[in-house]
Protein backbone atom coordinates (compact mmCIF):
# COMPACT_ATOMS: atom_id res chain seq x y z
CA UNK A 1 0.00 0.00 0.00
CA UNK A 2 1.10 3.36 -0.84
CA UNK A 3 0.71 6.65 0.89
CA UNK A 4 -0.48 9.29 -1.49
CA UNK A 5 -0.14 13.35 -0.16
CA UNK A 6 -2.48 15.70 -1.81
CA UNK A 7 -1.31 19.28 -1.79
CA UNK A 8 -4.34 21.68 -1.93
CA UNK A 9 -4.72 24.93 -0.45
CA UNK A 10 -8.20 26.19 0.75
CA UNK A 11 -9.17 27.70 -2.36
CA UNK A 12 -8.88 24.61 -4.04
CA UNK A 13 -12.37 23.59 -2.39
CA UNK A 14 -14.36 26.40 -3.10
CA UNK A 15 -15.54 25.33 -6.38
CA UNK A 16 -18.00 22.58 -5.93
CA UNK A 17 -17.00 21.39 -9.01
CA UNK A 18 -13.19 20.97 -8.22
CA UNK A 19 -14.18 19.92 -4.63
CA UNK A 20 -15.97 16.51 -6.35
CA UNK A 21 -12.80 15.96 -8.44
CA UNK A 22 -10.22 15.89 -5.64
CA UNK A 23 -13.03 13.38 -3.49
CA UNK A 24 -13.05 11.17 -7.12
CA UNK A 25 -9.38 11.44 -6.47
CA UNK A 26 -9.32 10.00 -2.89
CA UNK A 27 -11.91 7.16 -3.41
CA UNK A 28 -9.98 6.28 -6.63
CA UNK A 29 -7.05 5.89 -3.94
CA UNK A 30 -9.22 3.95 -1.47
CA UNK A 31 -10.47 1.50 -4.29
CA UNK A 32 -7.21 0.64 -5.28
CA UNK A 33 -6.03 0.21 -1.61
CA UNK A 34 -3.77 3.60 -0.88
CA UNK A 35 -4.02 5.80 1.55
CA UNK A 36 -5.03 9.17 0.38
CA UNK A 37 -4.55 12.36 2.48
CA UNK A 38 -4.93 16.18 1.84
CA UNK A 39 -1.77 18.12 3.06
CA UNK A 40 -2.39 21.61 3.89
CA UNK A 41 -0.05 24.06 3.93
CA UNK A 42 0.12 23.81 7.74
CA UNK A 43 1.39 20.29 7.42
CA UNK A 44 4.20 20.49 4.49
CA UNK A 45 6.90 19.40 7.25
CA UNK A 46 5.49 15.85 7.00
CA UNK A 47 6.09 15.27 3.39
CA UNK A 48 8.78 12.65 4.37
CA UNK A 49 6.28 10.50 5.39
CA UNK A 50 4.12 9.39 2.16
CA UNK A 51 5.58 7.89 -0.74
CA UNK A 52 3.89 10.27 -3.38
CA UNK A 53 2.97 14.08 -3.59
CA UNK A 54 0.23 14.84 -6.03
CA UNK A 55 -0.29 19.06 -6.34
CA UNK A 56 -3.44 20.41 -7.08
CA UNK A 57 -2.57 24.09 -5.61
CA UNK A 58 -1.97 26.49 -8.15
CA UNK A 59 2.03 25.78 -9.20
CA UNK A 60 4.94 28.73 -9.81
CA UNK A 61 8.34 28.20 -9.28
CA UNK A 62 7.97 31.03 -6.46
CA UNK A 63 4.92 29.94 -4.61
CA UNK A 64 5.08 27.32 -1.84
CA UNK A 65 3.94 24.63 -4.31
CA UNK A 66 7.21 24.28 -5.26
CA UNK A 67 8.85 24.15 -2.22
CA UNK A 68 6.62 21.19 -1.82
CA UNK A 69 7.08 19.49 -5.01
CA UNK A 70 11.13 20.14 -4.59
CA UNK A 71 11.02 18.55 -1.23
CA UNK A 72 9.21 15.43 -2.31
CA UNK A 73 11.68 15.18 -5.16
CA UNK A 74 14.98 15.80 -3.27
CA UNK A 75 13.17 13.23 -0.73
CA UNK A 76 13.29 11.10 -3.71
CA UNK A 77 9.51 10.74 -3.66
CA UNK A 78 7.12 10.94 -7.00
CA UNK A 79 5.46 13.92 -7.36
CA UNK A 80 3.16 15.39 -9.37
CA UNK A 81 3.91 18.59 -10.84
CA UNK A 82 7.66 17.58 -10.37
CA UNK A 83 9.85 20.77 -9.89
CA UNK A 84 11.41 20.75 -13.96
CA UNK A 85 7.87 20.50 -15.23
CA UNK A 86 6.84 23.52 -12.71
CA UNK A 87 9.88 25.26 -13.91
CA UNK A 88 8.96 24.99 -17.54
CA UNK A 89 5.51 25.11 -17.71
CA UNK A 90 6.07 28.28 -14.94
CA UNK A 91 7.61 30.33 -17.94
CA UNK A 92 5.78 30.19 -21.17
CA UNK A 93 9.40 31.80 -22.45
CA UNK A 94 10.97 28.68 -21.60
CA UNK A 95 8.54 26.69 -23.21
CA UNK A 96 8.59 28.25 -26.42
CA UNK A 97 12.11 28.28 -26.75
CA UNK A 98 12.14 24.58 -26.11
CA UNK A 99 9.07 24.32 -28.77
CA UNK A 100 11.88 25.87 -31.08
CA UNK A 101 14.33 24.05 -30.18
CA UNK A 102 13.37 20.61 -30.80
CA UNK A 103 10.64 21.11 -33.83
CA UNK A 104 7.22 21.54 -31.78
CA UNK A 105 4.31 23.13 -33.92
CA UNK A 106 3.93 26.23 -31.84
CA UNK A 107 1.42 29.31 -32.82
CA UNK A 108 3.54 32.15 -34.00
CA UNK A 109 5.46 33.93 -31.42
CA UNK A 110 8.26 36.76 -30.75
CA UNK A 111 10.55 37.57 -27.31
CA UNK A 112 10.50 41.21 -26.65
CA UNK A 113 12.97 41.91 -24.04
CA UNK A 114 12.71 44.23 -21.63
CA UNK A 115 15.34 46.94 -23.52
CA UNK A 116 13.36 46.73 -26.85
CA UNK A 117 10.10 48.84 -26.04
CA UNK A 118 10.64 51.33 -29.35
CA UNK A 119 8.89 52.25 -32.42
CA UNK A 120 10.94 50.37 -34.80
CA UNK A 121 10.59 46.93 -32.67
CA UNK A 122 6.66 46.95 -32.16
CA UNK A 123 6.46 48.04 -35.91
CA UNK A 124 8.49 45.24 -37.26
CA UNK A 125 6.18 42.97 -34.90
CA UNK A 126 3.00 44.38 -36.33
CA UNK A 127 4.18 43.82 -39.73
CA UNK A 128 5.11 39.90 -38.97
CA UNK A 129 2.14 39.44 -37.12
CA UNK A 130 -0.42 41.32 -38.20
CA UNK A 131 -2.86 43.26 -36.06
CA UNK A 132 -3.68 42.85 -33.39
CA UNK A 133 -0.85 40.89 -31.73
CA UNK A 134 -1.53 39.09 -28.40
CA UNK A 135 0.81 39.88 -25.69
CA UNK A 136 1.77 37.10 -22.91
CA UNK A 137 3.07 37.59 -19.18
CA UNK A 138 5.67 33.83 -19.43
CA UNK A 139 3.86 33.53 -15.56
CA UNK A 140 0.32 33.35 -17.22
CA UNK A 141 -2.47 31.22 -16.08
CA UNK A 142 -6.69 30.76 -16.24
CA UNK A 143 -6.39 33.18 -19.28
CA UNK A 144 -4.77 35.71 -16.72
CA UNK A 145 -2.21 37.83 -18.10
CA UNK A 146 -2.90 37.42 -21.69
CA UNK A 147 -4.17 40.52 -23.41
CA UNK A 148 -4.80 41.73 -26.96
CA UNK A 149 -3.27 45.10 -28.22
CA UNK A 150 -3.78 46.46 -32.08
CA UNK A 151 -1.87 49.76 -32.11
CA UNK A 152 1.05 50.92 -30.29
CA UNK A 153 -0.28 53.06 -27.40
CA UNK A 154 -1.78 49.71 -26.14
CA UNK A 155 0.97 47.60 -26.65
CA UNK A 156 3.14 50.04 -25.06
CA UNK A 157 0.61 49.88 -21.75
CA UNK A 158 0.47 46.28 -21.82
CA UNK A 159 4.13 45.19 -22.00
CA UNK A 160 5.03 47.85 -19.96
CA UNK A 161 2.45 46.54 -16.96
CA UNK A 162 3.96 42.39 -17.76
CA UNK A 163 7.58 44.34 -17.79
CA UNK A 164 6.76 44.77 -14.12
CA UNK A 165 7.45 41.21 -12.97
CA UNK A 166 9.53 39.68 -16.10
CA UNK A 167 12.23 41.31 -18.18
CA UNK A 168 10.90 39.10 -21.47
CA UNK A 169 7.60 38.72 -22.74
CA UNK A 170 5.87 36.86 -25.51
CA UNK A 171 4.12 38.65 -28.27
CA UNK A 172 2.26 36.45 -30.63
CA UNK A 173 0.08 35.75 -33.50
CA UNK A 174 -3.88 37.07 -32.61
CA UNK A 175 -5.16 33.28 -33.55
CA UNK A 176 -9.18 33.64 -32.79
CA UNK A 177 -11.27 30.27 -33.24
CA UNK A 178 -14.47 29.10 -31.51
CA UNK A 179 -12.45 27.14 -29.59
CA UNK A 180 -9.30 25.59 -27.95
CA UNK A 181 -8.62 21.51 -27.91
CA UNK A 182 -7.49 20.95 -24.52
CA UNK A 183 -5.58 17.48 -24.53
CA UNK A 184 -5.06 15.36 -20.95
CA UNK A 185 -1.38 13.88 -20.83
CA UNK A 186 0.12 11.83 -18.58
CA UNK A 187 3.24 10.20 -18.71
CA UNK A 188 3.35 10.44 -22.56
CA UNK A 189 -0.30 9.38 -23.28
CA UNK A 190 -3.66 10.74 -23.84
CA UNK A 191 -5.63 10.82 -20.47
CA UNK A 192 -8.40 12.84 -21.74
CA UNK A 193 -9.96 15.27 -24.77
CA UNK A 194 -12.05 18.32 -24.54
CA UNK A 195 -12.79 21.28 -26.24
CA UNK A 196 -12.70 24.44 -24.31
CA UNK A 197 -14.91 26.71 -25.83
CA UNK A 198 -14.55 30.42 -26.21
CA UNK A 199 -17.50 32.67 -24.75
CA UNK A 200 -19.00 34.36 -27.85
CA UNK A 201 -17.66 37.52 -28.45
CA UNK A 202 -14.57 36.85 -26.92
CA UNK A 203 -11.26 35.13 -27.34
CA UNK A 204 -10.32 33.64 -25.04
CA UNK A 205 -11.65 30.33 -22.70
CA UNK A 206 -11.53 32.87 -19.26
CA UNK A 207 -12.77 36.59 -20.40
CA UNK A 208 -13.90 39.14 -18.63
CA UNK A 209 -17.53 41.03 -19.25
CA UNK A 210 -16.69 44.89 -20.45
CA UNK A 211 -16.43 46.56 -17.32
CA UNK A 212 -16.67 44.17 -15.05
CA UNK A 213 -14.27 42.44 -12.94
CA UNK A 214 -15.77 39.00 -12.98
CA UNK A 215 -14.43 36.31 -15.53
CA UNK A 216 -16.52 34.31 -17.51
CA UNK A 217 -15.72 30.63 -18.84
CA UNK A 218 -16.37 28.71 -22.18
CA UNK A 219 -18.02 25.62 -21.86
CA UNK A 220 -16.02 22.70 -21.70
CA UNK A 221 -17.33 19.80 -24.51
CA UNK A 222 -15.22 16.41 -23.73
CA UNK A 223 -14.89 13.60 -26.06
CA UNK A 224 -13.86 10.01 -25.89
CA UNK A 225 -10.04 9.82 -26.08
CA UNK A 226 -9.99 7.02 -28.64
CA UNK A 227 -11.96 9.42 -30.71
CA UNK A 228 -8.72 12.45 -31.03
CA UNK A 229 -7.73 13.07 -34.88
CA UNK A 230 -4.13 11.31 -34.96
CA UNK A 231 -2.23 14.48 -36.13
CA UNK A 232 -3.77 16.34 -32.77
CA UNK A 233 -2.40 13.52 -30.54
CA UNK A 234 0.93 13.26 -32.15
CA UNK A 235 1.35 17.10 -31.91
CA UNK A 236 -0.24 16.75 -28.31
CA UNK A 237 2.61 14.05 -27.26
CA UNK A 238 5.45 15.72 -29.23
CA UNK A 239 4.69 19.57 -27.15
CA UNK A 240 4.73 17.58 -23.83
CA UNK A 241 7.41 15.34 -24.37
CA UNK A 242 10.02 18.14 -24.20
CA UNK A 243 8.54 19.52 -20.93
CA UNK A 244 8.49 16.24 -18.79
CA UNK A 245 6.78 12.46 -18.52
CA UNK A 246 4.24 14.40 -15.73
CA UNK A 247 0.46 15.58 -15.86
CA UNK A 248 -0.02 18.19 -18.40
CA UNK A 249 -3.19 20.10 -20.10
CA UNK A 250 -2.07 21.01 -23.67
CA UNK A 251 -3.90 23.59 -25.22
CA UNK A 252 -4.39 23.26 -28.79
CA UNK A 253 -5.73 25.56 -32.03
CA UNK A 254 -6.75 23.77 -34.96
CA UNK A 255 -6.07 26.12 -37.99
CA UNK A 256 -6.22 25.54 -41.62
CA UNK A 257 -6.56 21.85 -40.62
CA UNK A 258 -3.19 21.74 -38.77
CA UNK A 259 -2.55 22.01 -35.22
CA UNK A 260 -0.27 24.42 -33.53
CA UNK A 261 0.44 24.68 -29.86
CA UNK A 262 -0.89 27.65 -27.74
CA UNK A 263 0.51 26.07 -24.35
CA UNK A 264 1.71 23.20 -21.80
CA UNK A 265 0.15 23.47 -18.64
CA UNK A 266 1.34 21.36 -15.77
CA UNK A 267 -1.22 21.62 -12.90
CA UNK A 268 -4.10 21.06 -15.52
CA UNK A 269 -7.56 21.93 -14.32
CA UNK A 270 -9.59 18.48 -13.32
CA UNK A 271 -13.32 19.43 -12.74
CA UNK A 272 -15.83 16.78 -12.04
CA UNK A 273 -18.28 16.40 -14.69
CA UNK A 274 -15.56 18.38 -17.20
CA UNK A 275 -12.56 16.77 -18.43
CA UNK A 276 -13.75 13.55 -16.77
CA UNK A 277 -16.97 13.25 -18.65
CA UNK A 278 -16.43 11.30 -21.69
CA UNK A 279 -13.37 9.55 -19.55
CA UNK A 280 -14.08 8.51 -15.95
CA UNK A 281 -10.66 6.74 -15.59
CA UNK A 282 -8.60 9.52 -15.63
CA UNK A 283 -8.81 9.09 -11.13
CA UNK A 284 -7.27 5.89 -11.14
CA UNK A 285 -5.02 6.83 -14.16
CA UNK A 286 -3.31 9.37 -11.93
CA UNK A 287 -3.76 7.36 -8.80
CA UNK A 288 -1.95 4.27 -10.51
CA UNK A 289 1.03 6.33 -11.84
CA UNK A 290 1.51 8.16 -8.40
CA UNK A 291 1.84 4.98 -6.57
CA UNK A 292 3.49 2.68 -8.84
CA UNK B 1 38.22 25.74 -23.40
CA UNK B 2 37.26 29.23 -23.71
CA UNK B 3 34.58 30.59 -21.35
CA UNK B 4 32.04 33.34 -22.27
CA UNK B 5 31.43 35.62 -20.04
CA UNK B 6 27.87 38.04 -19.69
CA UNK B 7 27.78 40.42 -17.06
CA UNK B 8 25.75 43.30 -16.13
CA UNK B 9 28.44 44.69 -14.00
CA UNK B 10 31.36 46.60 -15.36
CA UNK B 11 34.45 44.69 -14.36
CA UNK B 12 38.11 45.93 -14.52
CA UNK B 13 41.02 44.02 -15.99
CA UNK B 14 40.17 44.26 -19.89
CA UNK B 15 37.87 40.74 -19.21
CA UNK B 16 35.61 40.11 -22.49
CA UNK B 17 32.26 40.50 -21.33
CA UNK B 18 29.24 40.69 -23.06
CA UNK B 19 26.33 42.40 -22.11
CA UNK B 20 22.83 40.47 -20.92
CA UNK B 21 20.96 42.12 -24.43
CA UNK B 22 23.41 40.99 -26.60
CA UNK B 23 23.71 37.30 -25.09
CA UNK B 24 19.82 36.94 -25.05
CA UNK B 25 19.91 38.19 -29.15
CA UNK B 26 22.60 35.44 -29.80
CA UNK B 27 23.07 31.89 -30.95
CA UNK B 28 26.59 31.72 -29.21
CA UNK B 29 27.31 27.92 -28.01
CA UNK B 30 30.11 28.16 -25.32
CA UNK B 31 30.16 27.28 -21.68
CA UNK B 32 28.86 30.48 -20.04
CA UNK B 33 29.80 32.33 -16.61
CA UNK B 34 26.58 34.64 -16.09
CA UNK B 35 27.74 37.73 -13.83
CA UNK B 36 24.65 39.58 -12.29
CA UNK B 37 24.37 41.39 -9.52
CA UNK B 38 20.96 39.36 -8.66
CA UNK B 39 20.03 35.86 -10.28
CA UNK B 40 15.70 37.47 -9.75
CA UNK B 41 13.43 34.79 -11.94
CA UNK B 42 12.14 36.59 -14.36
CA UNK B 43 14.73 39.20 -14.65
CA UNK B 44 17.54 39.37 -16.85
CA UNK B 45 20.01 37.51 -14.61
CA UNK B 46 17.62 34.57 -15.03
CA UNK B 47 16.55 35.11 -18.60
CA UNK B 48 20.88 34.25 -19.46
CA UNK B 49 20.89 31.11 -17.68
CA UNK B 50 17.75 30.12 -19.75
CA UNK B 51 18.54 30.95 -22.82
CA UNK B 52 22.06 29.33 -22.54
CA UNK B 53 20.88 26.23 -21.21
CA UNK B 54 18.57 26.33 -24.20
CA UNK B 55 21.37 26.47 -26.18
CA UNK B 56 22.77 23.74 -24.65
CA UNK B 57 25.73 25.87 -22.72
CA UNK B 58 27.15 24.73 -19.95
CA UNK B 59 26.03 27.57 -17.76
CA UNK B 60 26.98 28.93 -14.10
CA UNK B 61 24.54 29.64 -12.19
CA UNK B 62 21.47 27.01 -13.54
CA UNK B 63 18.45 27.92 -13.72
CA UNK B 64 17.08 25.49 -11.09
CA UNK B 65 19.84 26.13 -8.79
CA UNK B 66 18.85 30.06 -9.38
CA UNK B 67 15.17 28.81 -8.45
CA UNK B 68 16.14 26.80 -5.50
CA UNK B 69 18.93 29.14 -3.32
CA UNK B 70 16.04 31.65 -3.57
CA UNK B 71 13.90 29.61 -2.30
CA UNK B 72 14.92 29.44 1.70
CA UNK B 73 13.39 25.69 2.55
CA UNK B 74 15.36 24.63 -0.58
CA UNK B 75 18.19 26.34 -0.16
CA UNK B 76 18.26 24.79 3.35
CA UNK B 77 17.41 21.06 2.52
CA UNK B 78 19.78 20.87 -0.50
CA UNK B 79 22.33 22.66 2.01
CA UNK B 80 22.14 20.27 4.89
CA UNK B 81 22.25 17.73 2.53
CA UNK B 82 25.93 18.23 1.42
CA UNK B 83 26.61 18.68 4.84
CA UNK B 84 26.53 22.34 5.94
CA UNK B 85 25.31 23.20 9.10
CA UNK B 86 21.54 24.79 9.01
CA UNK B 87 19.04 24.65 11.83
CA UNK B 88 15.79 23.23 11.98
CA UNK B 89 13.31 25.37 9.86
CA UNK B 90 8.81 25.42 9.38
CA UNK B 91 7.33 26.34 6.45
CA UNK B 92 4.25 27.73 7.65
CA UNK B 93 1.74 30.03 8.27
CA UNK B 94 0.85 29.49 11.54
CA UNK B 95 2.23 32.13 14.53
CA UNK B 96 1.32 29.22 17.07
CA UNK B 97 3.33 26.40 14.90
CA UNK B 98 6.71 29.17 15.37
CA UNK B 99 6.31 29.32 19.33
CA UNK B 100 5.40 25.72 19.98
CA UNK B 101 8.19 24.35 17.76
CA UNK B 102 11.25 27.24 18.43
CA UNK B 103 10.54 29.85 21.05
CA UNK B 104 12.09 33.39 20.73
CA UNK B 105 14.06 34.66 19.37
CA UNK B 106 13.08 33.46 15.59
CA UNK B 107 14.02 34.59 11.87
CA UNK B 108 11.88 34.69 9.11
CA UNK B 109 12.41 34.71 5.33
CA UNK B 110 9.65 35.14 2.90
CA UNK B 111 8.11 32.40 0.34
CA UNK B 112 6.17 34.25 -2.13
CA UNK B 113 6.40 35.52 -5.59
CA UNK B 114 6.79 38.99 -4.30
CA UNK B 115 9.46 39.45 -1.81
CA UNK B 116 13.22 38.35 -2.45
CA UNK B 117 15.00 40.95 -0.27
CA UNK B 118 15.32 41.18 3.50
CA UNK B 119 14.01 39.14 6.48
CA UNK B 120 12.66 39.74 9.65
CA UNK B 121 13.82 38.76 13.38
CA UNK B 122 10.97 38.49 15.67
CA UNK B 123 11.55 38.42 19.68
CA UNK B 124 7.90 38.04 21.12
CA UNK B 125 4.45 37.23 19.92
CA UNK B 126 3.38 40.54 18.82
CA UNK B 127 6.34 41.10 17.01
CA UNK B 128 5.99 37.37 15.33
CA UNK B 129 2.56 38.56 13.83
CA UNK B 130 3.51 41.78 12.20
CA UNK B 131 6.50 40.03 10.76
CA UNK B 132 4.25 36.89 9.89
CA UNK B 133 1.71 39.75 8.44
CA UNK B 134 4.59 41.64 6.69
CA UNK B 135 6.52 38.76 4.70
CA UNK B 136 2.91 36.57 4.69
CA UNK B 137 1.52 39.73 2.92
CA UNK B 138 -1.52 39.83 5.18
CA UNK B 139 -1.30 36.28 5.71
CA UNK B 140 -2.17 35.25 2.33
CA UNK B 141 1.55 33.27 1.93
CA UNK B 142 3.61 30.62 3.81
CA UNK B 143 6.98 32.36 5.57
CA UNK B 144 9.76 30.06 7.03
CA UNK B 145 10.84 30.06 10.14
CA UNK B 146 14.52 29.08 11.94
CA UNK B 147 15.06 29.37 15.63
CA UNK B 148 18.04 32.55 16.26
CA UNK B 149 20.96 30.38 18.17
CA UNK B 150 23.62 33.18 17.38
CA UNK B 151 24.50 36.52 15.90
CA UNK B 152 23.66 37.06 12.53
CA UNK B 153 26.49 37.90 9.91
CA UNK B 154 25.50 39.00 6.23
CA UNK B 155 28.35 37.67 4.47
CA UNK B 156 29.08 38.96 0.54
CA UNK B 157 30.28 35.75 -1.98
CA UNK B 158 31.96 36.85 -4.77
CA UNK B 159 32.39 32.91 -6.84
CA UNK B 160 32.73 31.46 -3.58
CA UNK B 161 35.12 34.22 -2.42
CA UNK B 162 34.13 36.81 0.38
CA UNK B 163 35.98 39.63 1.81
CA UNK B 164 39.23 39.23 2.81
CA UNK B 165 38.53 40.55 6.98
CA UNK B 166 36.26 37.59 7.48
CA UNK B 167 36.15 34.99 9.71
CA UNK B 168 37.17 31.75 8.12
CA UNK B 169 34.06 29.76 9.14
CA UNK B 170 31.65 32.00 7.57
CA UNK B 171 34.13 31.90 4.68
CA UNK B 172 34.31 27.72 4.52
CA UNK B 173 30.43 28.50 4.30
CA UNK B 174 30.33 30.48 1.55
CA UNK B 175 32.59 28.29 -0.70
CA UNK B 176 30.25 25.49 0.13
CA UNK B 177 27.71 27.28 -0.86
CA UNK B 178 28.97 28.13 -3.79
CA UNK B 179 30.02 24.66 -4.53
CA UNK B 180 26.47 23.31 -4.19
CA UNK B 181 24.81 26.34 -5.76
CA UNK B 182 26.99 28.03 -8.02
CA UNK B 183 25.59 31.51 -7.43
CA UNK B 184 28.66 33.56 -8.38
CA UNK B 185 27.19 36.46 -6.73
CA UNK B 186 24.80 36.67 -3.40
CA UNK B 187 24.59 37.74 0.21
CA UNK B 188 24.37 34.87 2.44
CA UNK B 189 22.87 35.23 5.72
CA UNK B 190 24.56 33.04 8.53
CA UNK B 191 24.30 32.28 12.24
CA UNK B 192 27.13 32.31 14.85
CA UNK B 193 27.18 30.36 17.85
CA UNK B 194 30.92 30.52 20.16
CA UNK B 195 31.45 27.31 18.03
CA UNK B 196 29.37 26.58 15.11
CA UNK B 197 27.95 28.91 11.97
CA UNK B 198 25.04 28.14 10.73
CA UNK B 199 23.27 28.93 7.31
CA UNK B 200 19.91 30.75 6.82
CA UNK B 201 19.41 32.10 3.79
CA UNK B 202 20.45 33.41 0.19
CA UNK B 203 19.79 36.80 -1.40
CA UNK B 204 20.28 39.04 -4.08
CA UNK B 205 23.00 42.00 -3.63
CA UNK B 206 21.82 45.45 -5.12
CA UNK B 207 24.62 47.11 -7.46
CA UNK B 208 25.28 49.46 -4.58
CA UNK B 209 26.31 47.26 -2.24
CA UNK B 210 29.47 46.31 -4.75
CA UNK B 211 32.63 48.35 -3.57
CA UNK B 212 35.84 48.94 -5.64
CA UNK B 213 37.16 46.47 -3.32
CA UNK B 214 34.08 43.76 -4.12
CA UNK B 215 34.56 44.55 -7.98
CA UNK B 216 38.02 43.70 -8.28
CA UNK B 217 37.61 40.67 -6.22
CA UNK B 218 34.98 39.54 -8.75
CA UNK B 219 37.18 40.68 -11.82
CA UNK B 220 39.92 38.63 -10.39
CA UNK B 221 38.07 35.26 -9.78
CA UNK B 222 36.27 35.77 -13.38
CA UNK B 223 39.51 35.99 -15.14
CA UNK B 224 40.86 32.77 -13.63
CA UNK B 225 37.61 31.02 -14.36
CA UNK B 226 37.99 32.68 -18.71
CA UNK B 227 41.47 31.93 -18.80
CA UNK B 228 41.46 28.42 -16.87
CA UNK B 229 38.08 27.17 -16.88
CA UNK B 230 38.33 26.34 -13.40
CA UNK B 231 34.26 25.73 -11.71
CA UNK B 232 33.21 24.06 -15.24
CA UNK B 233 35.07 21.14 -14.42
CA UNK B 234 37.63 21.29 -17.09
Amino acid sequence: MSKIACFVEKYNFTDPREEGALQNFKLAAENQGQEFHFLFREDISDVAKYDSVFIRATTDPLNTAYVVSKTAWELGLKVIDDPESITICGNKIHQYALFEKYNVPYIPTFFLNKDELHHKKISDIFDTLGKPVVIKAPYTSFSRYVEKAACETSFRDVAKRFFKKSDVLAIQKFTPTSFDWRVGVLNNDVLYVCKYMIPKGKWKHGAKLRGKPTVIWGRTVSMKKQEIPARLREVALKACSVVGKGLYGVDIKEVDGDYVVVEVNDNPSIYAGYEDSMDHDIYQRIISYLSE
Amino acid sequence: MTVLVVSNIDLTNNLQVMKPATFLDSTIKEATLNINNEYRYLKTGYYVSMHAEILGNYVIPSCENIIDSSRTPILLLRAAKAGISTLPFVVTDSVKKITVEFGFPVILFAVNPFIYDGYKVANNKSALYRAMKSLGMNYKFAVCAQPIKGELFAVKTFLGKTTTDIDCQLQEIAEKVYKIFKIPLCKLHIQKTSDKAYLCGLQPLSKEELSEEDLQIISKEVSLISEQGEHFGV
